[in-house]
């Protein structure tokens, strides 16, 4: 990474806990054999928010948080293809509500499960090679994106079946797409970051008519005048390698590469000419031991906090919004000794899960600390 | 998966290496201790700035969060309602789990009840405390099996090629790879071509440092030391930090002064397309503006091309058959009309009759009158109308000069002798229709009676002569017409112009004097007036000076003309001639009517012609005569080329020389064409010739140029064997340089265009346009997607172009080591300068399978200067058939699917045109 020029340094966090809070592990799952790639709440829907869904090789398994550390399975899928690997999975829903499961892996399929009639919704055919994250626009939980191996972003309507939007072409990646994510607030706004090093901010403004056209759409999805998006309006260089997790705060990004460090930054865009700008990183938030990709982090309801594995099976926890930002706890257990791939945090930040490499789950709750 | 480590920051090095040379001197600690307090001020600045944004952005998020969160409980409210419709299983599950746990155990009686048919949905909820398998805990619901689409990589479909834009190039980056099947990970880099530049990319100077630069340079001066330390601090040399502040002190100065000049600027620009002349606003589009493809912004050819004058222009345009119908409420018809005096001035119409009468031999009246007609635009005119005048007999003519006297009387006192304006005597005039044909005819006549002077070698000459500075600019043809009219003796302004010119022309070309002088003597009564004259030429750009005070008062309750309207008319009496309908409605539409365009263009010329006397313009004068005998000194010598061109068939020296290096070319990709700009014939200094390739039609050269590939004269063969020159020679015919080679266009609803040759369509424009197969795009039965063909070809059919981004060779390489490491390419060797890559941007038939024994073959072909690829059937293809051609892969490069089973095979036909690369079963 280049060096800062005076003046615009971040602040970086320092590793000395704070003990703001502490954690236990009041729980451990056995899933299966095959490493387990995401776990996520359902901050979707207010019934379901201490539902969870976890995925990986070919199942897709839904479990709730109860009191006491205790974990209760609720739904389970298995795809009947053996060699499907799921990389991803997010909550959305239907128009009128029903709770839906979208997951998708190595085979590029998108599968959207109706959960609430535990039956398959829709399998979304397009994408060319593996799919590595979804997402859900909490402001439309009907729509979502998928980023993936073809170098494509794609944003879909999970209620019509219908892909609207292909983010790629011109100004594309030019690399698997690993991460993607909506902007809270601004309803046409994803960034995109992948293996080509890059984080793309995207506008869906001028195409939006087609968003709402797909809502209303009632010809074979096939038939919808899907449109590609070729130009980002900003392209940030941000890192040095694969850039593997971004997601939003507020206006800012928090990215990370396989640097030991979450980075937030600030993009700067030129309205005048889009695709320009600068960046400004404001924060880092170092994570030991976390130079391997495909390990995402991810945040409570509020973005007060957030979670991130390491290779070694230790879960770091930074409080996101303070300046200098402050790690609220280190997880770790003796017996976590696999990569975290993804760690899920609760509504309120009060339960930690982390999916591990070796197929495990495990639930860490907060303790009242006198 | 990967793993890669790097450590960051660099921060404590900097103070560290500040701290040791603050020992060098006691002056250098002052200098130290004062950078240092500086630093520290921006650092803390800077955390408090950081803090505050970051605040800023906690208060933002925390309303976006609390509506995130409004919404994901409305929808609970929402869905209460209709759960009672369909109970949503996720709730009851959710619900039964939670039962259990409270202990409330969740009996079966009780589910019974409440809903039987759910039951049979499979398991409830599974409690786990710890390190029970989920896997079998419940009963998993199974997804049926989708197929899977074979891979890709998205692409953009692209009808034609594009070149590469500048970001896409991999030339000089890193590259990570890692390798799926070696399991975790693996993480390698083509160390031999890693160049990372980046980290000595100059950096611009932050605003920080410029603010340290100016309070330490404030506090201390700006000696070598400070310098020294300021450049250690930034971590840069001392130079660039002081040649920084010499930036930020001029910057300072100007920021007082600028303030204001900024607003004012600003003001300004709404309306600085306006205020900018026609030159400053075509800048934009020279540069953007692809003049081979007639677009803007062209992918294919890029921006800012060079910039291809022809020596040979366009004949000014002339509507075929101006309607007499007013164009407009503005039109100067009907103003005219209103206006018209009935002054009829003897001396033109006997002017007329002079013209018209002498019909044979070559006197010098006779000269005179065509000078009179000046040549320029009745040239043009005598070229456009060629077949007209071609058909129009001696009768005519004869018919024609009898009744035009009439008519002629009742012009009005603008209008005559020229063939516009002969036009305008019919309207203006007696408005009748009868009037109009008359003229034509004896626009006709004397067309005829050019023509014939210019077969005559004697006064071809000179005739040329006299044209060329008009020719140039149309429009001095109207200025010449204006001083018939306007002035009374308008005989003498109107030779000492062509004197003028005829003189000019001797300072070139010396040989015409004899010719020359015999015309002075014919005209020599007239060059009393002739000192101040000016040549047309001048006399236009003169028209730019004119003070615009002149103009008000002569245009009365008109705007004054602004440099771009004046432009835009300049341009359009270029095309449009003398129409003033045509350019206000084209050029100056809502600027300016008809009606003023017209005064313009009248005024301007009866200007020229006062202003003769008008010493004040010698400076200008002279600016423009420099630069017109540069002009025409090209012009003479396209002249001379057009004579030769009638000796140089297709059959000549030229095409031979191209054919033989067709034949020679064997294993050398072909030769990718730039358009050269020579002003002559081409030399040696010519770049097509340089580079070995045809001058073409973008050529600034002269159709005359013995490098040009002169198309073909097939008609019968349609252009569809090797008997063909275009088609032998790989390239499409073009109608507008080979003979007979046309195609008619649509059901002939609107017409059918012109035919040439005997009726005989031409069948090598296919790419041109786009006449090409349906390819569908679906599984291979081979491997991967594969093309397939929608409707049955017959052989040789043209099936489809492939088409991609357009790539340097170096930039191949370095794609190709990505693409073989993905076992997939589809890059595709076009020319000595590009390949065609089809990975991210092409078509369908980037899909097509290898085979060693294939039903299609690909070929390059230059299409109108571009070198593209055709795929072509090699026999009878049926519907619905998989398309399959040889990749022709070099032979070392070949991989190994590709090499095995042909090994002989391809190699025999290694010298055929395309020749694939590294292309994997997609």
């Amino acid at each position: 990474m280049a060096k800062f020029a005076l003046g615009s340094e971040p602040v970086v966090g320092s590793l000395a806990l704070s003990k703001k809070r502490d954690y236990r592990v009041t729980n451990r799952l056995q899933e299966g054999k095959r490493p387990l790639y995401a776990v996520v709440f359902n901050f979707i829907d207010s019934r379901y928010f201490n539902v969870f869904a976890t995925v990986g090789g070919n199942r897709v398994t839904v479990y709730q948080c109860l009191e006491g550390g205790v974990i209760a399975v609720l739904q389970s899928y298995i795809d009947e293809d053996k060699d499907e690997s799921f990389y991803t999975v997010s909550w959305a829903c239907n128009i009128d509500g029903t709770p839906f499961i979208v997951a998708g892996g190595i085979n590029g399929l998108i599968r959207v499960i109706d959960a609430g009639s535990e039956k398959i919704h829709k399998s979304f055919v397009g994408h060319g090679d593996s799919v590595n994250e979804i997402r859900t626009q909490p402001l439309k939980p009907s729509l979502v994106v998928s980023a993936s191996k073809d170098e494509s972003v794609r944003l879909w309507n999970v209620h019509t079946g219908i892909c609207i939007l292909i983010f790629s072409g011109a100004g594309g990646h030019r690399n698997e797409v690993l991460s993607v994510d909506f902007h809270p607030s601004d309803i046409y706004r994803i960034a995109s970051c992948g293996m080509d090093n890059t984080v793309k901010i995207w506008s869906m403004k001028e195409f939006w008519t087609y968003v709402e056209k797909s809502f209303t759409w009632t010809d074979l999805p096939s038939k919808f005048p899907t449109k590609y998006v070729q130009f980002p309006v900003f392209i940030a260089s941000v890192h040095s390698n694969y850039v593997d997790c971004n997601r939003w705060l507020g206006d800012f990004i928090l990215s990370k590469s396989v640097d030991n460090e979450i980075v937030l930054w600030e993009p700067k865009m030129k309205d005048q000419s889009p695709g320009e700008g600068s960046v400004d990183i404001l924060q880092k938030y170092p994570v030991p031991e976390c130079d391997i990709w495909f390990i995402k982090f991810s945040c409570d309801f509020h973005y007060n906090a957030a979670a991130i594995g390491n290779r070694e099976g230790k879960i770091f926890v930074w409080e996101l919004q303070s300046s200098p930002p402050v790690l609220i706890a280190k997880l770790s257990h003796a017996q976590s000794k696999s990569p975290i791939r993804q760690t899920a945090v609760s509504f309120d930040g009060s339960i930690i899960l982390s999916c591990c490499e070796d197929g495990t789950i495990w639930r860490w709750d907060a303790v009242a600390t006198s | 998966m990967a793993s890669k480590g790097s450590a960051s920051k660099s921060d404590p090095t900097k103070d560290s290496s500040v701290m040791g040379s603050q020992e060098t001197s006691g002056n250098g600690k002052e200098i130290l201790s004062v950078i240092d307090s500086v630093k520290k001020q921006v650092a803390a600045d800077r955390s408090v700035s950081i803090k505050k944004r970051m605040e800023d952005n906690r208060q933002k998020l925390l309303g976006v969060s609390n509506h995130l969160y409004k919404l994901s409980t409305e929808g609970r409210t929402s869905r209460t309602n209709d759960s009672d419709r369909s109970i949503d299983l996720l709730t009851k599950r959710q619900k039964d789990a939670l039962d259990m746990h409270n202990g409330v155990d969740a009996s079966n009686g009780d589910r019974d009840s409440s809903s039987s048919q759910e039951d049979a949905h499979a398991s409830t909820a599974v409690l786990l405390g710890s390190n029970v398998p989920v896997k079998n805990a419940v009963r998993p619901i199974k997804l049926s099996e989708v197929k899977r689409l074979p891979p890709y990589t998205t692409w953009i479909f692209l009808d034609r090629n594009q070149r590469m834009t500048e970001d896409q190039s991999v030339v000089g980056r890193r590259r990570i790879y890692y390798d799926q099947n070696g399991g975790e990970a693996l993480i390698c880099s083509d160390s031999e071509e890693e160049l990372i530049d980046d980290e000595e990319e100059k950096r611009s100077f932050v605003e920080s440092e410029d603010y340290i630069l100016r309070m330490t340079a404030k506090e201390t001066g700006l000696s070598d030391e400070v310098l020294e330390s300021l450049a250690q601090c930034f971590a840069r040399s001392p130079c660039e930090v002081k040649a920084r502040y010499e930036i930020l002190i001029k910057e300072e100065k100007a920021v007082g002064g600028s303030k204001n000049g900024d607003n004012e600027d600003i003001l300004q620009n709404g309306n600085s397309f306006l205020d900018k002349d026609l030159d400053a606003a075509l800048d934009s589009f020279d540069n953007l503006f692809c003049r081979r493809c007639l677009v803007f912004d062209c992918r294919l050819h890029g921006c800012s091309q060079d910039l291809v004058f022809p020596a040979e222009k366009q004949p000014s345009w002339c509507p075929a058959d101006e309607e007499n119908i007013p164009c407009g409420p503005h039109c100067y018809r009907s103003v005219l009309k209103s206006q018209r005096i009935a002054r009829v001035s003897s001396s033109m119409n006997g002017d007329l009759e002079e013209k018209n009468v002498p019909s044979s031999g070559f006197t010098g009246t006779q000269i005179l009158s065509r000078k009179k007609s000046s040549g320029p635009s009745a040239r043009k005119r005598a070229k456009s109308c060629q077949s007209e005048s071609a058909s129009s007999n001696a009768k005519n003519i004869s018919e024609s000069s009898d009744s035009e006297n009439g008519p002629g009387q009742d012009t009005t006192s603008t209008h005559h002798s020229s063939p516009p304006k002969t036009k305008l005597v019919g309207k203006c005039g007696i408005s009748k229709r009868n009037s109009k044909r008359v003229a034509e005819r004896v626009l006709v006549c004397m067309q005829k009676r050019q023509k014939k002077m210019l077969a005559s070698d004697d006064c071809d000459s000179f005739v040329s002569g006299g044209l060329c500075p008009g020719d140039m600019k149309p429009k001095s043809n109207s200025c010449k017409e204006n001083e018939d009219t306007s002035s009374s003796s308008h005989k003498n302004v109107k030779s000492p112009t062509s004197g003028r010119s005829r003189r000019k022309e001797s300072s070139t070309q010396d040989g015409h004097k004899f010719v020359q002088s015999d015309v002075l003597d014919a005209s020599s009564n007239d060059i009393n007036t002739d000192p101040p004259a000016t040549s047309s030429d001048d006399n236009l750009r003169k028209e730019e000076f004119v003070d615009e005070n002149v103009y008000k008062q002569e245009l009365g309750d008109n705007k004054p003309w602004k440099a771009i309207e004046k432009g835009l008319f300049e341009k359009g009496a270029e095309i449009f001639g003398r129409s003033s309908c045509l350019i206000a409605r084209n050029l100056l539409n809502g600027m300016k009517t008809c009606w003023d365009v017209f005064q313009y263009m009248n005024c301007s010329e009866s200007k020229l012609s006062c202003q003769v006397g008008d010493g004040a313009n010698s400076l200008v004068e002279g600016y423009s005569k420099g630069n017109n005998e540069v002009r025409r000194r090209s012009r003479f010598l396209r002249r001379r080329g057009r004579v030769r061109r009638l000796k140089y068939t297709w059959k000549s020296a030229a095409y031979h020389s191209i054919r033989k290096r067709i034949t020679e070319r064997k294993d050398q990709p072909c030769r990718q064409y730039n358009p050269c700009g020579c002003q002559t014939a081409c030399g040696k200094q010519c770049a097509c010739l340089q580079n070995g390739t045809c001058c073409e039609k973008y050529c600034g050269c002269p159709k005359s140029c013995k490098n040009r590939f002169r198309g073909c004269h097939c008609a019968k063969s349609q252009c569809r064997s090797r008997q063909c020159p275009c088609f032998a020679a790989d390239r499409e015919c073009d109608p507008d340089v080979c003979r007979n080679c046309w195609v008619s266009c649509g059901d002939g609803t609107f017409g059918v265009p012109s035919q040439r040759g005997d009726n005989y369509e031409c069948r090598n424009m296919k790419l041109l346009l786009k006449q090409q197969q349906r390819v569908l795009l679906g599984r291979s039965d081979v491997s991967g997607w594969g093309a397939f063909l929608k409707n049955s070809v017959g052989k040789h059919e043209y099936l489809g172009e492939y088409t991609g981004e357009l790539i340097s060779h170096r930039e191949a390489d370095k794609r190709g080591k990505i693409y073989d490491r993905e076992n997939s390419s589809f890059l595709f060797n076009l020319n000595d300068q590009f390949v065609l890559d089809a990975y991210r941007k092409g078509d369908k038939l980037k899909f097509a399978n290898h085979s060693p024994d294939p039903n299609c073959y690909a070929k390059v072909i230059m299409v109108a200067g571009d070198h593209r690829v055709g795929i072509f059937a090699k026999e009878r293809i049926c519907a619905g058939e998989e398309l399959f051609y040889d990749y022709r892969y070099e032979p070392d490069r070949a991989p190994a699917w590709a090499r095995k089973p042909e090994a002989s095979g391809s190699k025999k036909e290694d010298g055929a045109p395309s020749s694939g690369r590294a292309k994997k079963l997609a």
